[in-house]
């Protein structure tokens, strides 16, 4: 019924790489990509948006492991010492009546300015950084190419998704600029509605989040129509690579859970600007049920951030392994399962403030959702089994992730467990597990699907045993960090702290040396990409002997992705039988036995 | 001839008043309080059967998330350098499937699930069901300290310190051996009360209570009293970090003692108005004319002030309850970027009017100084509390 | 049995919803308007979450504060309610009808029940604002902070009026949205851009349209009609 219209086939024969603008001239390639509705430009222009987000994020948190090296302590004079970040208050000279500035700080200013510090951390990695950087960066690259189709379902939609992101982030920026907010990430009421008073900061800083939220998504609805309807012919559900299905579960929860948060932040903006009362226990509102509605997105939301990840795991394994991966339909189901339990488990970050019934639910729940993500490990490990491993940055990234991750699930047990975990409410142990989770989980994952895809998408290599240095720093850095912060939770280290008692400053110590390692491989990251750019080797097509559609497009692909209709053939997983796109048998042999 | 008796005998209490802290890991019963991976974790061993079996389950939970990741990234490794790629030779085929393989990692995790759930409601009911006998006491959090009331309505007097608090940090005495039952709630934004001690804790939300229950260690021969922190952990604002407390458990005659200290009164108003500022007004007040959150009280009583709107006010007694009360009726020219907490429920109209003897004595117009009375008798400047007192 | 109108003479200019042609990454122009439905009901799907939470603060307040909510709904004027919710039905309906008139290339009335549409939309609005929200707020009826209606009968009664005003003032924009939209499609339909052969954005307007109905459906009897 439907006709399938070849014209546009001739059309891209001849086409040139999509980062090709010469003749096009400096304004004229400053228009050509602002203007552009090609996902993989606007995928490109998210990932510089992220990742310099992330740097902006980062500098920030290494501010907050700055400011914990020494606790804050009252010297033999009355003055406090102990603070690193200390921009001084104006004070008036008694003397000559001239505005100085006092660094003579009080606790509770030192507090202040480190609480802005923490939030900013928060604030810009979560909604500015990491929700969006895999779907919106790689997952906007790579959807269609990997279905074979030419661009996402509504590409004119996406560049508008685009602009919503750089409009919110401004709204951040501004707030940021004016001082910031101090309410920690959450937004928590009552702090949230009485703090800074008479500024507009924390409105700005929550209409900011209002609006990344919709950029969130817009791209999850594309890409939720893309693979419903732009699939290649021959390329069923189960054809398809499993960081489509991972894409695929990711926009499910973008699309269900992110309208939650947006009108818990309205709500917010109204009883900050309109005191409506609901969330204001002074009023006869409840401040519980703020959290419930922050929650019941920030839940799913960490699955978006996580699945993602899963997605691109699974990809590194069976392309740098040269094998298929175990278990796809497990994967490709347990990623949906996740997707719709992680509706039902949000109170496990408030059980210090819910009635023992729902405490049970919610623990029992939350249980739950720990069985497909251990199963995916499972998985994952049973892929190595017979492979044929290539040592190089993207798969130890992947191995990397194994680890990291299996710590990160590990100890959310404790926290799911409900009597271990009135202890370890808003303890460091929880900080570190979100780091495990989300930084050991997503951000390692992140950063292999970089280092996996990046003369895909820019045509050139990079150092690779500069990248594995990186690597190397990475992860012993973030162990170094975020491993000794277990310990500080267990001990009694309450987070959101900008001082402590003195029993704790050597294990600060530790992770904030931790932290300087982590930058330091970060750093080798971002030069060794950078240098790629300029002065890198030509990548060829399929330099990792890959079988999903992109190793078949060039490096970098042309502007409509393939010159011809691709044709399914193959599966993205078969290296037994396929020698993969672009390669030779002798560099990618084939077993005697195919099975 | 009782003055001299009294100068003559030795305070009973002085060792329990002692500011220094006594915490168990520094103490003799560490030796015997759990083996070394509980002291790497916790510190000590759990104090109490309720933190023994947290300690319990929370290494139960440690040591079979070590076998089993033990166990994979040993595989792991193995496989990656068994596995390791060498030029010219292909990975040979493998099963995708296992079906037998697939249902034991699922039944397994699965079944762990449920015991660690089980055991893990359990120990949470042992904490927020207290025991009938239990000793109530009423905790309310505030912008940054702690006021806890005791069942006979005495309040600590003793200090200690610990971090930045200006004025000491308050330490809470409870008797060895004992049920209690913590009934808290919070005068403005959302605290939580930790005992890492006791590996408990649970938030404070305005106009709401919440509870948990604790039963206190047996005190070794030796120890005079125990030490444990309190950290309030959920974030609250500028000074969250600083907002310490400490329990002080100590022998059960000692109890009875501490609480008829408390009680004794022989403070003076001005006395007990020093001490109350100290505990509750010092982080944003300061007393000397330098800046900070709020005005300082340097000559605040008996002038004129302004206040935002344009008018000014007289800072006489009924200004000084009025805005400890309901702060947000008039505020000072200068500070409409504040929120001053109200302390409608935590101070009562005797100790403001201890507040208003010690203010008075930092202002040139604050008259005679109150006599040496007990606080009470200074109550006729309280009689109209509410009154506008706007401009005369 | 489409009784497509052809040209008026023939050689004429064709209209352009008859040179429609789809985005070259679609295989067919069908693909096209399959996928444009499927992302307008989802995005509906994140309208329904949005209101999912009004609609979840109105429970739990209502659970805690039945009083206050009876006596709230009392301020309310059912008629001006029940017209507000016949107008948007009807428009509802003229909606479903430019639809058809699309599918049918009778382009004047689908221009004439795109613009009832809109007068029913202003109306909506004009209503809401001249007889429910401007004596309201007057009278000191108004949310949070600016509550100073001086006969209140219950200290929670400012909640009722956060609620009301939140619920109806985020539905008031979701009017002034989907008449954006109508306005968009009717300006376009001057130019002869929608005909049997696109007719894809009337379609997904009037069901972004008929979600902002629903809502108000909702609305309506939680709001003024339950005590």
């Amino acid at each position: 019924m439907t006709a399938i219209d070849t014209t546009h086939t001739q059309k891209h024969h001849d086409e040139g790489s999509y980062l090709d603008h010469r003749g096009l001239g400096f304004w004229g390639t400053i228009w050509d990509w602002a203007s552009t509705v090609d996902h993989k430009k606007i995928g490109v222009m998210y990932l510089f948006a992220v990742l310099t987000m992330f740097f902006i994020g980062g500098v920030a948190g290494l501010a907050v492991r700055a400011e914990l090296w020494e606790p804050m302590r009252t010297a033999e004079d009355g003055t406090t010492t102990g603070v690193l970040l200390n921009f001084g208050t104006p004070v008036q000279d008694p003397d000559t009546g001239e505005w100085i500035r006092s660094y003579d700080i009080s606790p509770g200013q030192a507090g202040n300015t480190y609480n802005r510090t923490f939030t900013l951390h928060g604030a810009v990695m979560i909604f500015m950084f990491i929700v969006p950087a895999i779907p919106a960066a790689l997952g906007n690259f790579f959807l269609p190419i990997m279905i074979g189709a030419k661009d996402v379902a509504f590409p004119k939609l996406n560049l508008f998704s685009w602009y919503v992101y750089v409009f919110g982030s401004l709204f951040g920026v501004i707030g940021l600029i004016l001082g910031g907010a101090d309410t920690g990430w959450t937004f928590y009421t009552p702090y949230s509605i009485q703090t800074d008073a008479d500024y507009w900061r924390v409105t700005l800083m929550v209409l900011a989040a209002f609006i990344l939220g919709f950029s969130s998504i817009l791209t999850g609805l594309n890409f939720i129509v893309t693979t419903h309807k732009l699939r290649a012919p021959g390329m069923g559900w189960f054809d398809m690579p499993l960081f489509v299905w991972a894409t695929y579960a990711t926009s499910i929860i973008q699309v269900l859970a992110t309208p939650v948060i947006g009108i818990t932040l309205l709500l917010l903006i109204f009883e900050r600007v309109f005191r409506i009362g609901i969330f204001d226990a002074s009023m006869g509102g409840d401040p519980v049920l703020y959290q419930h509605f922050f929650w019941f997105y920030s839940h799913p939301v960490v699955y978006v951030m996580i699945l993602h990840g899963i997605g691109i795991i699974s990809e590194l394994l069976t392309v740098h392994g040269r094998k298929h991966i175990f278990g796809y339909r497990a994967i490709a189901f347990s990623s949906l399962g996740i997707a719709g339990v992680s509706f039902l488990i949000w109170g496990h970050h408030l059980f210090a403030a819910m009635s023992p019934i729902a405490a049970m639910v919610f623990s029992a729940l939350t249980f739950i959702v720990a069985v497909p993500t251990a199963i995916k490990v499972f998985n994952w490990i049973a892929t190595l089994y017979k492979s044929s491993i290539a040592i190089n940055t993207p798969m130890l990234y992947g191995l990397g992730f194994l680890f990291l991750f299996s710590i990160g699930g590990l100890t959310g047990l404790p926290l799911a467990t409900l009597s271990t975990d009135l202890h370890l409410h808003d303890s460091y142990f929880v900080v570190a597990h979100f780091h495990y989770v989300m930084m050991g989980g997503t951000v390692i994952a992140f950063l292999g699907g970089l280092h996996h895809w990046w003369p895909k998408m820019f045509g050139r290599m990079y150092n690779e045993k500069a990248a594995m240095l990186g690597f190397a720093l990475v992860f012993i850095g973030f162990n170094v960090t975020f491993f000794t912060q277990f310990f500080l939770g267990t001990q009694g280290m309450p987070r959101r702290y900008a001082s402590y008692v003195d029993d704790f400053q050597t294990l600060h110590q530790i992770s904030t040396v931790g932290s300087w390692i982590l930058a330091i491989g970060l750093f080798i990251h971002l030069f060794t990409f950078l240098h790629s750019l300029f002065a890198g080797p030509k990548a060829p097509p399929n330099l990792w002997g890959g079988l999903s559609l992109e190793w078949e497009a060039e490096s970098p692909p042309c502007a409509h992705n393939f010159h011809h209709e691709p044709l399914i053939k193959h599966g993205p997983y078969d290296y037994e039988s396929v020698v993969p796109p672009h390669c030779s048998e002798e560099d990618f042999p084939l077993p005697k036995q195919r099975s | 001839m009782m003055q001299e008796v009294a100068a003559a005998a030795p305070d009973p209490l002085a060792a329990i008043k002692n500011p220094d802290l006594s915490l168990v890991q520094d103490s003799s019963a560490a030796q015997h309080l759990g083996g070394l991976v509980e002291k790497i974790f916790f510190r000590t061993g759990g104090q109490n059967p309720v933190a023994v079996n947290t300690d319990g389950l929370f290494l139960m939970i440690f040591w079979f998330s070590v076998f089993f990741f033990i166990l994979l990234m040993a595989l792991m490794v193995y496989w990656v350098i068994k596995y390791r790629r060498r030029p010219g030779v292909p990975a040979e085929p493998s099963p995708s499937h296992n079906g037998p393989l697939e249902i034991l990692w699922t039944v397994v995790p699965s079944s762990a699930m449920i015991l660690m759930f089980i055991f893990g409601f359990d120990g949470y009911m042992h904490k927020v069901v207290a025991p009938t006998n239990a000793i109530q006491l009423n905790v309310t959090g505030f912008k940054w300290d702690w006021k806890i009331k005791y069942p006979g309505g005495e309040q600590t007097t003793y200090r200690t310190s610990l971090g930045t608090k200006k004025g000491g940090v308050k330490i809470f005495v409870i008797p060895e051996d004992t049920p209690i039952k913590l009934v808290m709630t919070s005068n403005d934004v959302v605290h939580s009360f930790w005992v890492p001690d006791f590996r408990t804790k649970m938030d404070l939300y305005p106009n709401r209570f919440s509870t948990y229950t604790f039963h206190t260690e047996k005190l070794e021969p030796d120890e005079l009293y125990r030490d444990h922190w309190i950290f309030c952990a959920e974030y609250c604002g500028n000074s969250h970090s600083e907002m310490y407390g400490i329990f002080r458990v100590v022998p059960r005659s000692d109890y009875n003692d501490v609480l008829n200290d408390w009680n004794a009164g022989s403070m003076t108003p001005v006395q007990m108005g020093e001490m109350l500022y100290k505990s509750n007004c010092i982080s944003c007040h300061t007393t000397d004319g330098s800046p900070n959150i709020g005005p300082s009280w340097k000559n605040l009583f008996g002038y004129e002030r302004a206040i935002s709107g344009g008018t000014t006010v007289l800072a006489d007694e009924n200004y000084v309850l009025e805005s400890v009360w309901y702060p947000t009726k008039k505020i000072a020219a200068g500070y409409e970027g504040q929120t001053m907490t109200n302390f409608s429920g935590i101070l009562d109209q005797d100790q403001v009017a201890a507040i208003v003897a010690y203010m008075k004595t930092l202002s040139d117009k604050g008259g005679a100084p109150e006599g040496e009375s007990t606080g009470g008798e200074d109550a006729g400047t309280n009689e109209e509390p509410m009154q506008d007192s706007t401009g005369g | 049995m489409s009784t497509i109108n052809a040209h008026p003479s023939p050689g004429a200019k064709p209209m352009r919803w008859e040179t429609y042609k789809h985005e070259h990454h679609w295989r067919s122009a069908a693909d096209e308007f399959d996928a444009a439905k499927l992302g307008m009901w989802l995005f509906l799907t994140t309208e329904v979450l949005l209101f999912g939470g009004i609609f979840c603060s109105y429970a739990i307040f209502r659970m805690l504060y039945p009083d206050a909510f009876a006596n709230g709904s009392g301020y309310l004027n059912w008629r001006i309610g029940t017209l507000n919710t016949v107008v948007l039905l009807f428009s509802s309906f003229t909606v479903a009808m430019s639809v058809r008139c699309a599918q049918l290339n009778k382009q004047r009335w689908l221009k004439i029940n795109l613009s009832i549409t809109l007068i029913c939309a202003a109306a909506f609005l004009a209503i809401k604002g001249y007889f429910e929200y401007y004596p309201k707020l007057s009278a000191g009826k108004a949310p949070g902070a600016w509550f100073s209606y001086p006969w209140a009968h219950n200290p929670e009664e400012p909640i009722w009026w956060g609620i009301y005003y939140a619920g109806t003032g985020i539905h008031a924009l979701h009017v002034i949205i989907g008449g954006g939209l109508i306005l968009w499609v009717l300006v376009r339909s001057f130019k002869g851009i929608y005909g049997p052969k696109n007719y894809t954005m009337v379609e997904t307007s009037g069901l972004y349209w008929h979600l902002v109905d629903l809502v108000w459906i909702f609305l309506f009897p939680l709001l003024y009609l339950i005590h």
